[in-house]
Protein backbone atom coordinates (compact mmCIF):
# COMPACT_ATOMS: atom_id res chain seq x y z
CA UNK A 1 0.00 0.00 0.00
CA UNK A 2 2.66 2.47 1.05
CA UNK A 3 6.15 1.96 -0.25
CA UNK A 4 9.15 4.05 0.70
CA UNK A 5 12.20 3.61 -1.53
CA UNK A 6 15.62 4.88 -0.64
CA UNK A 7 14.30 7.99 1.10
CA UNK A 8 16.92 10.63 2.00
CA UNK A 9 16.60 13.90 3.82
CA UNK A 10 19.74 15.92 4.43
CA UNK A 11 19.92 19.10 6.45
CA UNK A 12 23.24 20.55 5.36
CA UNK A 13 25.74 17.90 6.39
CA UNK A 14 23.35 16.12 8.70
CA UNK A 15 21.73 13.09 7.17
CA UNK A 16 18.49 12.84 9.14
CA UNK A 17 17.14 10.12 6.87
CA UNK A 18 19.77 8.35 4.84
CA UNK A 19 18.37 5.87 2.37
CA UNK A 20 15.44 4.38 4.26
CA UNK A 21 13.28 1.81 2.48
CA UNK A 22 10.26 -0.01 3.85
CA UNK A 23 6.73 -0.97 2.95
CA UNK A 24 3.42 -0.88 4.76
CA UNK A 25 1.03 -3.62 3.67
CA UNK A 26 -2.68 -2.93 3.25
CA UNK A 27 -4.75 -3.52 6.35
CA UNK A 28 -1.86 -3.80 8.77
CA UNK A 29 -0.59 -1.77 11.68
CA UNK A 30 3.07 -1.04 11.06
CA UNK A 31 5.22 0.60 13.70
CA UNK A 32 8.25 2.74 13.07
CA UNK A 33 10.61 2.70 16.04
CA UNK A 34 14.17 3.62 16.80
CA UNK A 35 16.31 5.52 19.30
CA UNK A 36 16.11 9.30 19.54
CA UNK A 37 17.37 11.01 16.43
CA UNK A 38 16.92 7.94 14.29
CA UNK A 39 14.97 9.97 11.74
CA UNK A 40 11.50 8.58 12.38
CA UNK A 41 9.67 11.87 12.47
CA UNK A 42 11.70 13.21 9.55
CA UNK A 43 10.75 10.13 7.56
CA UNK A 44 7.12 10.78 8.51
CA UNK A 45 7.40 14.38 7.41
CA UNK A 46 8.88 13.31 4.08
CA UNK A 47 6.14 10.74 3.48
CA UNK A 48 3.36 13.23 4.18
CA UNK A 49 5.41 15.80 2.27
CA UNK A 50 5.38 18.29 5.17
CA UNK A 51 9.07 18.60 4.27
CA UNK A 52 10.48 17.83 0.84
CA UNK A 53 12.74 14.76 0.74
CA UNK A 54 16.24 15.26 -0.68
CA UNK A 55 15.90 12.14 -2.78
CA UNK A 56 14.03 8.88 -2.86
CA UNK A 57 10.52 7.86 -3.75
CA UNK A 58 7.25 7.39 -1.89
CA UNK A 59 4.50 5.35 -3.53
CA UNK A 60 0.92 5.15 -2.35
CA UNK A 61 -1.28 2.54 -4.05
CA UNK A 62 0.86 2.55 -7.17
CA UNK A 63 1.02 6.35 -7.38
CA UNK A 64 4.16 8.31 -6.68
CA UNK A 65 3.38 10.98 -4.09
CA UNK A 66 6.72 12.45 -3.05
CA UNK A 67 6.48 15.39 -5.45
CA UNK A 68 2.92 16.38 -4.49
CA UNK A 69 2.05 19.34 -2.26
CA UNK A 70 1.04 18.27 1.29
CA UNK A 71 -2.69 18.90 0.88
CA UNK A 72 -2.68 16.76 -2.26
CA UNK A 73 -1.15 13.90 -0.27
CA UNK A 74 -4.01 14.23 2.19
CA UNK A 75 -6.63 14.15 -0.55
CA UNK A 76 -4.93 11.05 -2.05
CA UNK A 77 -5.86 9.26 1.18
CA UNK A 78 -2.86 9.64 3.42
CA UNK A 79 -3.52 11.63 6.60
CA UNK A 80 -1.22 12.26 9.50
CA UNK A 81 -1.17 13.67 12.99
CA UNK A 82 1.58 15.95 14.15
CA UNK A 83 3.86 14.93 17.00
CA UNK A 84 2.94 17.81 19.25
CA UNK A 85 -0.79 18.15 19.09
CA UNK A 86 -1.17 21.41 17.26
CA UNK A 87 -4.84 22.09 17.43
CA UNK A 88 -6.49 25.18 16.08
CA UNK A 89 -7.48 27.29 19.05
CA UNK A 90 -10.38 29.73 18.76
CA UNK A 91 -12.12 27.03 16.79
CA UNK A 92 -14.49 24.52 18.34
CA UNK A 93 -13.72 20.81 18.28
CA UNK A 94 -16.31 20.18 15.61
CA UNK A 95 -14.79 22.92 13.45
CA UNK A 96 -11.36 21.42 14.00
CA UNK A 97 -12.70 18.12 12.75
CA UNK A 98 -14.75 19.43 9.84
CA UNK A 99 -11.88 21.57 8.56
CA UNK A 100 -10.31 18.28 7.49
CA UNK A 101 -13.18 17.27 5.24
CA UNK A 102 -12.65 17.36 1.53
CA UNK A 103 -13.55 20.49 -0.43
CA UNK A 104 -14.13 20.10 -4.15
CA UNK A 105 -13.73 22.90 -6.62
CA UNK A 106 -14.43 26.60 -6.38
CA UNK A 107 -18.12 26.12 -5.68
CA UNK A 108 -17.29 23.79 -2.84
CA UNK A 109 -15.28 26.58 -1.27
CA UNK A 110 -18.33 28.74 -0.77
CA UNK A 111 -20.64 26.11 0.62
CA UNK A 112 -21.62 26.57 4.27
CA UNK A 113 -18.70 25.79 6.58
CA UNK A 114 -20.57 23.10 8.46
CA UNK A 115 -22.99 21.23 6.24
CA UNK A 116 -25.66 19.00 7.78
CA UNK A 117 -24.18 15.84 6.28
CA UNK A 118 -20.67 16.69 7.46
CA UNK A 119 -21.96 17.54 10.88
CA UNK A 120 -23.58 14.13 11.19
CA UNK A 121 -20.40 12.47 10.01
CA UNK A 122 -18.24 14.48 12.42
CA UNK A 123 -20.58 13.73 15.29
CA UNK A 124 -20.55 10.01 14.52
CA UNK A 125 -16.74 10.08 14.54
CA UNK A 126 -16.74 11.95 17.85
CA UNK A 127 -19.22 9.42 19.16
CA UNK A 128 -16.99 6.56 18.05
CA UNK A 129 -14.12 8.15 19.99
CA UNK A 130 -16.41 8.95 22.91
CA UNK A 131 -15.90 12.72 22.90
CA UNK A 132 -19.23 14.11 21.72
CA UNK A 133 -19.53 16.03 24.97
CA UNK A 134 -16.72 18.38 23.93
CA UNK A 135 -18.00 18.94 20.38
CA UNK A 136 -18.68 22.64 20.95
CA UNK A 137 -15.79 23.21 23.31
CA UNK A 138 -13.17 25.69 22.20
CA UNK A 139 -9.92 24.11 20.98
CA UNK A 140 -7.76 25.76 23.63
CA UNK A 141 -9.87 24.51 26.56
CA UNK A 142 -9.01 20.88 25.89
CA UNK A 143 -6.77 18.65 27.94
CA UNK A 144 -3.75 17.11 26.27
CA UNK A 145 -5.44 13.74 25.91
CA UNK A 146 -8.60 15.28 24.47
CA UNK A 147 -6.46 17.03 21.89
CA UNK A 148 -4.97 13.70 20.87
CA UNK A 149 -8.44 12.25 20.43
CA UNK A 150 -9.54 15.32 18.52
CA UNK A 151 -6.54 14.92 16.19
CA UNK A 152 -7.57 11.35 15.56
CA UNK A 153 -11.15 12.43 14.88
CA UNK A 154 -9.92 15.05 12.41
CA UNK A 155 -7.89 12.41 10.56
CA UNK A 156 -10.90 10.20 10.10
CA UNK A 157 -12.92 13.06 8.64
CA UNK A 158 -10.87 13.01 5.44
CA UNK A 159 -11.73 9.33 4.71
CA UNK A 160 -8.10 8.24 4.62
CA UNK A 161 -6.84 4.93 3.29
CA UNK A 162 -3.79 5.08 5.52
CA UNK A 163 -3.15 7.13 8.64
CA UNK A 164 0.22 8.14 10.03
CA UNK A 165 0.21 8.61 13.78
CA UNK A 166 3.15 10.42 15.33
CA UNK A 167 3.37 9.39 18.98
CA UNK A 168 -0.37 9.01 19.58
CA UNK A 169 0.25 7.99 23.19
CA UNK A 170 3.00 10.50 23.97
CA UNK A 171 2.33 12.27 27.24
CA UNK A 172 -1.10 10.79 27.93
CA UNK A 173 -2.08 8.86 31.03
CA UNK A 174 -2.19 5.03 31.00
CA UNK A 175 -5.97 4.68 30.96
CA UNK A 176 -6.33 7.05 28.03
CA UNK A 177 -3.50 5.19 26.32
CA UNK A 178 -5.56 2.02 26.57
CA UNK A 179 -8.48 3.88 25.06
CA UNK A 180 -6.35 5.10 22.16
CA UNK A 181 -4.96 1.60 21.61
CA UNK A 182 -8.43 0.13 21.41
CA UNK A 183 -9.54 2.88 19.00
CA UNK A 184 -6.58 2.22 16.73
CA UNK A 185 -7.25 -1.50 16.82
CA UNK A 186 -10.94 -0.99 16.04
CA UNK A 187 -10.11 1.27 13.12
CA UNK A 188 -7.63 -1.26 11.80
CA UNK A 189 -10.26 -3.97 12.01
CA UNK A 190 -12.49 -1.79 9.82
CA UNK A 191 -9.75 -1.99 7.19
CA UNK A 192 -7.73 1.15 7.83
CA UNK A 193 -3.98 0.84 7.33
CA UNK A 194 -1.92 2.42 10.11
CA UNK A 195 1.69 3.56 10.30
CA UNK A 196 2.67 4.61 13.79
CA UNK A 197 5.72 6.18 15.43
CA UNK A 198 5.86 5.49 19.12
CA UNK A 199 8.32 5.26 22.00
CA UNK A 200 6.16 3.09 24.19
CA UNK A 201 7.52 -0.41 23.43
CA UNK A 202 4.76 -2.17 25.30
CA UNK A 203 2.16 -0.49 23.10
CA UNK A 204 4.13 -1.26 19.93
CA UNK A 205 4.58 -4.92 20.75
CA UNK A 206 0.90 -5.38 21.52
CA UNK A 207 -0.51 -3.41 18.66
CA UNK A 208 1.59 -3.84 15.57
CA UNK A 209 1.78 -6.57 12.96
CA UNK A 210 5.14 -5.41 11.70
CA UNK A 211 7.89 -3.29 13.18
CA UNK A 212 10.36 -1.22 11.19
CA UNK A 213 13.41 -0.22 13.19
CA UNK A 214 15.38 2.84 12.19
CA UNK A 215 18.77 3.95 13.45
CA UNK A 216 20.87 6.81 12.13
CA UNK A 217 18.51 7.44 9.28
CA UNK A 218 18.58 3.87 7.99
CA UNK A 219 16.24 0.91 8.37
CA UNK A 220 18.15 -1.77 10.25
CA UNK A 221 15.41 -4.31 10.71
CA UNK A 222 11.90 -4.92 9.48
CA UNK A 223 9.99 -7.90 10.87
CA UNK A 224 7.28 -9.06 13.27
CA UNK A 225 7.46 -7.76 16.85
CA UNK A 226 8.65 -11.16 18.15
CA UNK A 227 11.58 -11.23 15.77
CA UNK A 228 12.51 -7.59 16.30
CA UNK A 229 12.58 -8.07 20.05
CA UNK A 230 15.37 -10.63 19.73
CA UNK A 231 17.32 -9.06 16.87
CA UNK A 232 20.89 -8.35 17.98
CA UNK A 233 21.25 -5.35 15.68
CA UNK A 234 18.18 -3.71 17.19
CA UNK A 235 19.40 -4.31 20.72
CA UNK A 236 22.75 -2.84 19.81
CA UNK A 237 21.13 0.26 18.32
CA UNK A 238 19.12 0.81 21.47
CA UNK A 239 21.94 0.04 23.85
CA UNK A 240 24.48 2.29 22.20
CA UNK A 241 26.27 -0.07 19.85
CA UNK A 242 25.88 2.54 17.17
CA UNK A 243 27.95 4.98 19.16
CA UNK A 244 30.88 2.56 19.25
CA UNK A 245 30.57 2.12 15.53
CA UNK A 246 30.78 5.86 15.13
CA UNK A 247 33.89 6.11 17.27
CA UNK A 248 35.65 3.40 15.31
CA UNK B 1 -32.87 -8.18 30.57
CA UNK B 2 -30.43 -6.00 32.37
CA UNK B 3 -28.28 -5.82 29.26
CA UNK B 4 -31.12 -4.41 27.17
CA UNK B 5 -31.90 -1.94 29.94
CA UNK B 6 -28.33 -0.73 29.92
CA UNK B 7 -28.43 -0.27 26.18
CA UNK B 8 -31.58 1.78 26.23
CA UNK B 9 -30.25 4.03 28.96
CA UNK B 10 -27.03 4.45 27.01
CA UNK B 11 -28.94 5.53 23.91
CA UNK B 12 -31.00 7.87 26.10
CA UNK B 13 -27.74 9.48 27.23
CA UNK B 14 -26.62 9.82 23.62
CA UNK B 15 -29.98 11.28 22.70
CA UNK B 16 -29.77 13.82 25.50
CA UNK B 17 -26.25 14.71 24.48
CA UNK B 18 -27.29 15.22 20.88
CA UNK B 19 -30.15 17.43 21.98
CA UNK B 20 -27.72 19.42 24.12
CA UNK B 21 -25.30 19.89 21.23
CA UNK B 22 -28.10 20.95 18.92
CA UNK B 23 -29.17 23.48 21.49
CA UNK B 24 -25.64 24.90 21.66
CA UNK B 25 -25.48 25.13 17.88
CA UNK B 26 -28.85 26.86 17.74
CA UNK B 27 -27.89 29.27 20.50
CA UNK B 28 -24.99 30.58 18.44
CA UNK B 29 -27.40 31.15 15.56
CA UNK B 30 -30.04 32.89 17.59
CA UNK B 31 -27.65 35.30 19.27
CA UNK B 32 -26.95 36.88 15.91
CA UNK B 33 -28.68 40.18 15.14
CA UNK B 34 -28.73 40.43 11.36
CA UNK B 35 -31.71 42.78 11.51
CA UNK B 36 -29.56 45.54 12.99
CA UNK B 37 -27.17 46.17 10.09
CA UNK B 38 -30.08 45.79 7.67
CA UNK B 39 -32.12 48.40 9.54
CA UNK B 40 -29.08 50.68 9.66
CA UNK B 41 -28.67 50.28 5.92
CA UNK B 42 -32.34 51.07 5.28
CA UNK B 43 -32.14 54.21 7.43
CA UNK B 44 -28.96 55.39 5.75
CA UNK B 45 -30.46 54.89 2.31
CA UNK B 46 -33.26 57.28 3.30
CA UNK B 47 -30.79 59.89 4.57
CA UNK B 48 -30.43 61.84 1.27
CA UNK B 49 -34.11 62.80 1.63
CA UNK B 50 -32.83 65.34 4.16
CA UNK B 51 -31.59 67.35 1.19
CA UNK B 52 -35.21 68.24 0.40
CA UNK B 53 -35.42 70.24 3.60
CA UNK B 54 -32.05 71.97 3.60
CA UNK B 55 -28.36 71.48 2.95
CA UNK B 56 -26.99 68.45 4.72
CA UNK B 57 -23.98 67.91 2.48
CA UNK B 58 -21.68 67.59 5.50
CA UNK B 59 -23.73 64.72 6.93
CA UNK B 60 -23.77 62.97 3.57
CA UNK B 61 -20.03 63.45 3.22
CA UNK B 62 -19.32 61.98 6.63
CA UNK B 63 -21.53 58.94 6.02
CA UNK B 64 -20.01 58.45 2.56
CA UNK B 65 -16.50 58.77 3.96
CA UNK B 66 -17.31 56.29 6.74
CA UNK B 67 -18.90 53.89 4.27
CA UNK B 68 -15.76 53.96 2.14
CA UNK B 69 -13.71 53.00 5.16
CA UNK B 70 -16.26 50.36 6.24
CA UNK B 71 -15.91 48.77 2.80
CA UNK B 72 -12.11 48.92 2.82
CA UNK B 73 -11.69 47.78 6.44
CA UNK B 74 -14.09 44.85 5.93
CA UNK B 75 -12.23 43.97 2.78
CA UNK B 76 -8.86 44.17 4.53
CA UNK B 77 -10.35 41.96 7.24
CA UNK B 78 -10.68 39.08 4.77
CA UNK B 79 -6.90 38.91 4.52
CA UNK B 80 -5.74 40.49 7.78
CA UNK B 81 -8.47 39.26 10.09
CA UNK B 82 -9.52 35.84 8.80
CA UNK B 83 -6.21 34.74 7.30
CA UNK B 84 -3.85 36.51 9.69
CA UNK B 85 -1.73 38.25 7.07
CA UNK B 86 -1.39 41.92 8.04
CA UNK B 87 -0.99 44.02 4.91
CA UNK B 88 0.08 47.67 4.97
CA UNK B 89 -0.02 47.84 1.19
CA UNK B 90 -3.75 47.94 0.55
CA UNK B 91 -3.53 51.59 -0.49
CA UNK B 92 -2.03 50.23 -3.72
CA UNK B 93 -5.32 48.56 -4.65
CA UNK B 94 -7.17 51.73 -3.65
CA UNK B 95 -4.97 53.59 -6.15
CA UNK B 96 -5.27 50.93 -8.86
CA UNK B 97 -9.06 51.06 -8.63
CA UNK B 98 -9.12 54.86 -8.49
CA UNK B 99 -6.78 55.35 -11.43
CA UNK B 100 -8.30 52.65 -13.61
CA UNK B 101 -11.82 53.99 -13.41
CA UNK B 102 -10.62 57.60 -13.21
CA UNK B 103 -8.67 57.34 -16.46
CA UNK B 104 -11.67 55.81 -18.20
CA UNK B 105 -13.78 58.68 -16.91
CA UNK B 106 -11.22 61.26 -18.05
CA UNK B 107 -10.83 59.75 -21.55
CA UNK B 108 -14.27 58.35 -22.36
CA UNK B 109 -16.56 60.06 -19.88
CA UNK B 110 -17.96 56.83 -18.41
CA UNK B 111 -18.86 57.29 -14.75
CA UNK B 112 -16.70 55.36 -12.27
CA UNK B 113 -19.86 54.07 -10.62
CA UNK B 114 -20.42 52.00 -13.76
CA UNK B 115 -16.83 50.86 -14.13
CA UNK B 116 -16.17 50.24 -10.41
CA UNK B 117 -16.69 46.44 -10.63
CA UNK B 118 -14.16 46.29 -13.48
CA UNK B 119 -11.76 48.41 -11.43
CA UNK B 120 -12.26 45.94 -8.58
CA UNK B 121 -11.44 43.10 -10.93
CA UNK B 122 -8.25 44.82 -12.08
CA UNK B 123 -7.25 45.36 -8.45
CA UNK B 124 -8.06 41.71 -7.71
CA UNK B 125 -5.89 40.49 -10.57
CA UNK B 126 -3.07 42.71 -9.33
CA UNK B 127 -3.68 41.31 -5.84
CA UNK B 128 -3.59 37.76 -7.17
CA UNK B 129 -0.27 38.29 -8.95
CA UNK B 130 1.31 40.15 -6.04
CA UNK B 131 -0.02 37.58 -3.60
CA UNK B 132 1.59 34.76 -5.54
CA UNK B 133 4.93 36.37 -4.72
CA UNK B 134 4.55 37.96 -1.28
CA UNK B 135 2.32 35.40 0.44
CA UNK B 136 5.20 32.94 0.60
CA UNK B 137 6.44 34.70 3.70
CA UNK B 138 4.43 35.41 6.81
CA UNK B 139 4.58 37.52 9.95
CA UNK B 140 6.87 40.57 9.97
CA UNK B 141 8.36 39.65 6.59
CA UNK B 142 4.96 39.84 4.96
CA UNK B 143 4.27 43.25 6.53
CA UNK B 144 7.59 44.58 5.22
CA UNK B 145 6.85 43.17 1.77
CA UNK B 146 3.51 44.97 1.74
CA UNK B 147 5.16 48.29 2.68
CA UNK B 148 7.68 47.71 -0.10
CA UNK B 149 4.80 47.18 -2.50
CA UNK B 150 3.38 50.55 -1.50
CA UNK B 151 6.73 52.29 -2.05
CA UNK B 152 7.28 50.68 -5.43
CA UNK B 153 3.77 51.65 -6.53
CA UNK B 154 4.33 55.22 -5.36
CA UNK B 155 7.50 55.58 -7.42
CA UNK B 156 5.73 54.04 -10.41
CA UNK B 157 2.66 56.29 -10.20
CA UNK B 158 4.74 59.41 -9.49
CA UNK B 159 6.72 58.93 -12.70
CA UNK B 160 4.14 57.53 -15.09
CA UNK B 161 3.36 60.42 -17.45
CA UNK B 162 0.29 58.73 -18.98
CA UNK B 163 -1.58 58.99 -15.70
CA UNK B 164 -0.30 62.45 -14.88
CA UNK B 165 2.70 61.56 -12.73
CA UNK B 166 2.97 63.28 -9.38
CA UNK B 167 0.62 66.08 -10.51
CA UNK B 168 -2.21 63.62 -11.04
CA UNK B 169 -5.29 64.03 -13.19
CA UNK B 170 -8.29 66.27 -12.82
CA UNK B 171 -11.58 64.52 -13.46
CA UNK B 172 -14.74 66.10 -14.88
CA UNK B 173 -17.33 67.23 -12.35
CA UNK B 174 -20.83 65.84 -12.74
CA UNK B 175 -23.61 68.10 -13.94
CA UNK B 176 -25.81 67.91 -10.82
CA UNK B 177 -26.43 70.92 -8.60
CA UNK B 178 -24.35 71.28 -5.44
CA UNK B 179 -27.35 70.12 -3.45
CA UNK B 180 -27.52 66.72 -5.19
CA UNK B 181 -23.97 66.25 -6.51
CA UNK B 182 -22.93 63.93 -3.69
CA UNK B 183 -25.97 61.67 -3.80
CA UNK B 184 -24.92 59.23 -6.59
CA UNK B 185 -21.58 58.61 -4.87
CA UNK B 186 -23.33 58.31 -1.55
CA UNK B 187 -25.49 55.46 -2.80
CA UNK B 188 -22.63 53.82 -4.67
CA UNK B 189 -20.40 53.84 -1.61
CA UNK B 190 -23.21 52.63 0.66
CA UNK B 191 -23.88 49.75 -1.74
CA UNK B 192 -20.19 48.83 -1.92
CA UNK B 193 -19.94 48.87 1.88
CA UNK B 194 -23.07 46.73 2.28
CA UNK B 195 -21.92 44.20 -0.31
CA UNK B 196 -18.47 44.00 1.25
CA UNK B 197 -19.84 43.33 4.72
CA UNK B 198 -22.23 40.74 3.29
CA UNK B 199 -19.46 39.02 1.34
CA UNK B 200 -17.18 38.93 4.38
CA UNK B 201 -20.06 37.37 6.33
CA UNK B 202 -20.57 34.76 3.63
CA UNK B 203 -16.85 34.01 3.52
CA UNK B 204 -16.64 33.60 7.26
CA UNK B 205 -19.41 31.02 7.18
CA UNK B 206 -18.10 29.07 4.22
CA UNK B 207 -15.60 26.25 3.81
CA UNK B 208 -13.24 28.88 2.48
CA UNK B 209 -13.57 30.95 5.66
CA UNK B 210 -13.04 27.92 7.87
CA UNK B 211 -9.90 27.15 5.88
CA UNK B 212 -8.68 30.74 6.23
CA UNK B 213 -9.19 30.60 9.97
CA UNK B 214 -7.22 27.36 10.09
CA UNK B 215 -4.42 29.03 8.12
CA UNK B 216 -4.32 31.95 10.54
CA UNK B 217 -3.89 29.55 13.46
CA UNK B 218 -1.42 27.06 12.07
CA UNK B 219 -0.47 26.90 8.44
CA UNK B 220 1.40 23.59 8.59
CA UNK B 221 -1.52 21.92 10.27
CA UNK B 222 -3.96 23.48 7.81
CA UNK B 223 -1.94 22.20 4.88
CA UNK B 224 -1.77 18.69 6.31
CA UNK B 225 -5.53 18.85 6.88
CA UNK B 226 -5.87 18.91 3.10
CA UNK B 227 -6.26 22.65 2.61
CA UNK B 228 -4.54 24.14 -0.43
CA UNK B 229 -3.08 26.94 1.69
CA UNK B 230 -1.33 28.74 -1.17
CA UNK B 231 -4.50 28.96 -3.23
CA UNK B 232 -6.64 29.96 -0.24
CA UNK B 233 -4.27 32.76 0.72
CA UNK B 234 -3.94 34.15 -2.78
CA UNK B 235 -7.70 34.03 -3.28
CA UNK B 236 -8.20 35.85 0.03
CA UNK B 237 -5.69 38.48 -1.08
CA UNK B 238 -7.45 38.93 -4.44
CA UNK B 239 -10.91 39.22 -2.84
CA UNK B 240 -9.59 41.66 -0.31
CA UNK B 241 -8.06 43.76 -3.11
CA UNK B 242 -11.31 43.63 -5.12
CA UNK B 243 -13.45 45.72 -2.78
CA UNK B 244 -10.66 48.15 -1.97
CA UNK B 245 -10.28 48.69 -5.72
CA UNK B 246 -14.01 49.33 -6.13
CA UNK B 247 -13.96 51.83 -3.30
CA UNK B 248 -11.00 53.60 -4.87
CA UNK B 249 -12.83 53.91 -8.18
CA UNK B 250 -15.83 55.72 -6.72
CA UNK B 251 -13.67 57.75 -4.34
CA UNK B 252 -11.62 59.14 -7.25
CA UNK B 253 -14.62 60.60 -9.05
CA UNK B 254 -16.05 61.87 -5.80
CA UNK B 255 -12.84 63.80 -5.12
CA UNK B 256 -12.72 64.91 -8.81
CA UNK B 257 -8.98 64.42 -8.97
CA UNK B 258 -6.43 61.63 -8.73
CA UNK B 259 -3.03 62.18 -7.22
CA UNK B 260 -0.48 59.68 -5.88
CA UNK B 261 -0.06 61.62 -2.64
CA UNK B 262 -3.76 61.11 -1.85
CA UNK B 263 -4.17 57.49 -2.89
CA UNK B 264 -0.74 56.01 -2.29
CA UNK B 265 0.02 56.99 1.26
CA UNK B 266 0.56 54.63 4.13
CA UNK B 267 -2.08 56.51 6.16
CA UNK B 268 -4.85 54.88 4.10
CA UNK B 269 -3.45 51.39 4.73
CA UNK B 270 -2.69 52.14 8.36
CA UNK B 271 -6.24 53.38 8.91
CA UNK B 272 -7.62 50.05 7.70
CA UNK B 273 -5.37 48.16 10.10
CA UNK B 274 -6.24 50.45 13.03
CA UNK B 275 -9.97 50.19 12.35
CA UNK B 276 -9.86 46.41 12.26
CA UNK B 277 -7.72 46.19 15.37
CA UNK B 278 -9.85 48.67 17.33
CA UNK B 279 -13.13 47.05 16.24
CA UNK B 280 -11.96 43.45 16.38
CA UNK B 281 -10.02 41.57 13.73
CA UNK B 282 -11.72 38.54 12.24
CA UNK B 283 -15.24 39.57 13.29
CA UNK B 284 -17.88 40.93 10.91
CA UNK B 285 -18.99 43.90 12.99
CA UNK B 286 -15.45 44.80 14.12
CA UNK B 287 -14.22 46.64 11.02
CA UNK B 288 -17.56 48.46 10.73
CA UNK B 289 -17.47 49.63 14.34
CA UNK B 290 -13.77 50.48 14.03
CA UNK B 291 -14.34 52.58 10.91
CA UNK B 292 -17.25 54.44 12.47
CA UNK B 293 -15.31 55.10 15.68
CA UNK B 294 -12.13 56.32 14.03
CA UNK B 295 -13.90 58.59 11.55
CA UNK B 296 -16.12 59.94 14.31
CA UNK B 297 -13.22 60.52 16.69
CA UNK B 298 -11.20 62.24 13.98
CA UNK B 299 -14.10 64.58 13.23
CA UNK B 300 -14.74 65.24 16.90
CA UNK B 301 -11.14 66.08 17.71
CA UNK B 302 -10.66 68.22 14.61
CA UNK B 303 -13.83 70.13 15.51
CA UNK B 304 -12.87 70.65 19.15
CA UNK B 305 -9.08 70.95 18.98
CA UNK B 306 -8.62 72.30 15.48
CA UNK B 307 -6.56 70.73 12.75
CA UNK B 308 -3.36 70.81 14.76
CA UNK B 309 -1.21 67.99 16.06
CA UNK B 310 -3.49 67.86 19.10
CA UNK B 311 -6.32 66.13 17.27
CA UNK B 312 -3.96 63.35 16.15
CA UNK B 313 -2.80 62.98 19.76
CA UNK B 314 -6.42 62.69 20.87
CA UNK B 315 -7.20 59.91 18.39
CA UNK B 316 -3.99 58.11 19.32
CA UNK B 317 -4.81 58.30 23.00
CA UNK B 318 -8.26 56.80 22.49
CA UNK B 319 -6.71 54.03 20.36
CA UNK B 320 -4.15 53.21 23.04
CA UNK B 321 -6.74 53.16 25.82
CA UNK B 322 -9.09 51.09 23.70
CA UNK B 323 -6.45 48.47 23.10
CA UNK B 324 -5.38 48.36 26.76
CA UNK B 325 -8.91 47.55 27.86
CA UNK B 326 -10.03 45.68 24.73
CA UNK B 327 -6.97 43.80 23.51
CA UNK B 328 -8.92 41.81 20.91
CA UNK B 329 -10.76 44.89 19.72
CA UNK B 330 -14.16 46.03 20.97
CA UNK B 331 -16.24 43.31 19.35
CA UNK B 332 -13.65 40.56 19.79
CA UNK B 333 -13.05 41.25 23.48
CA UNK B 334 -16.72 41.60 24.37
CA UNK B 335 -17.52 38.38 22.50
CA UNK B 336 -14.73 36.55 24.33
CA UNK B 337 -16.11 37.75 27.67
CA UNK B 338 -19.63 36.81 26.62
CA UNK B 339 -20.77 40.42 27.01
CA UNK B 340 -21.29 41.36 23.40
CA UNK B 341 -24.57 43.25 22.97
CA UNK B 342 -26.82 41.40 20.56
CA UNK B 343 -26.97 44.31 18.12
CA UNK B 344 -23.22 43.96 17.53
CA UNK B 345 -23.25 40.21 16.97
CA UNK B 346 -23.35 39.89 13.18
CA UNK B 347 -21.12 36.85 12.95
Amino acid sequence: MLEVRNLCKHYGGIKAVDGASFTVEKGTITALIGPNGAGKTTAFNCISRTVAPTSGEVWLDGERIDHLRPHKVTTRGLSRTLQISRNLSDMTVIENVIVQSRVDGLRGLFRPAIGAEEKDKAMSILEFLGITRIAYEDGHNLSYGQKKLMDLAALLMSDPKIILLDEPAGGVNPSLMEEIVSHIRALNEKGLTVLIVEHNMDLIMRLSHKVVVMAQGRVICSATPEVVRRDPQVLEAYLGGVLEEEAA
Amino acid sequence: MSVSLQQSSASAVLEARRAHNDKLARKADQARAVWFPLTLLALLSLLPLLQLSGNYNYVLHIVLFTASYVAMASSWNILGGFTGYVSLGHAVFFAIGGYFSGMILARFGISTIVTAPVAGLVAAIAGYLIGRITLNVRGPSFIISSIALLMIARILFDNWAFIGGANGVTLPVNSLSAQWAKVPYYYAMLAIAAVTVWVSYRIKHSKFGLGLRAISKDEVKAESAGIDTRFYKVLAFALSAFFVGMTGAVWGEYLTYLRPNIFLIILVSANLVLMCILGGKGTIAGPVIGAILIVALNELFVATMGASELNILGTGLVMALGLIFFPLGLVGTLARRGKLPRVLNWD
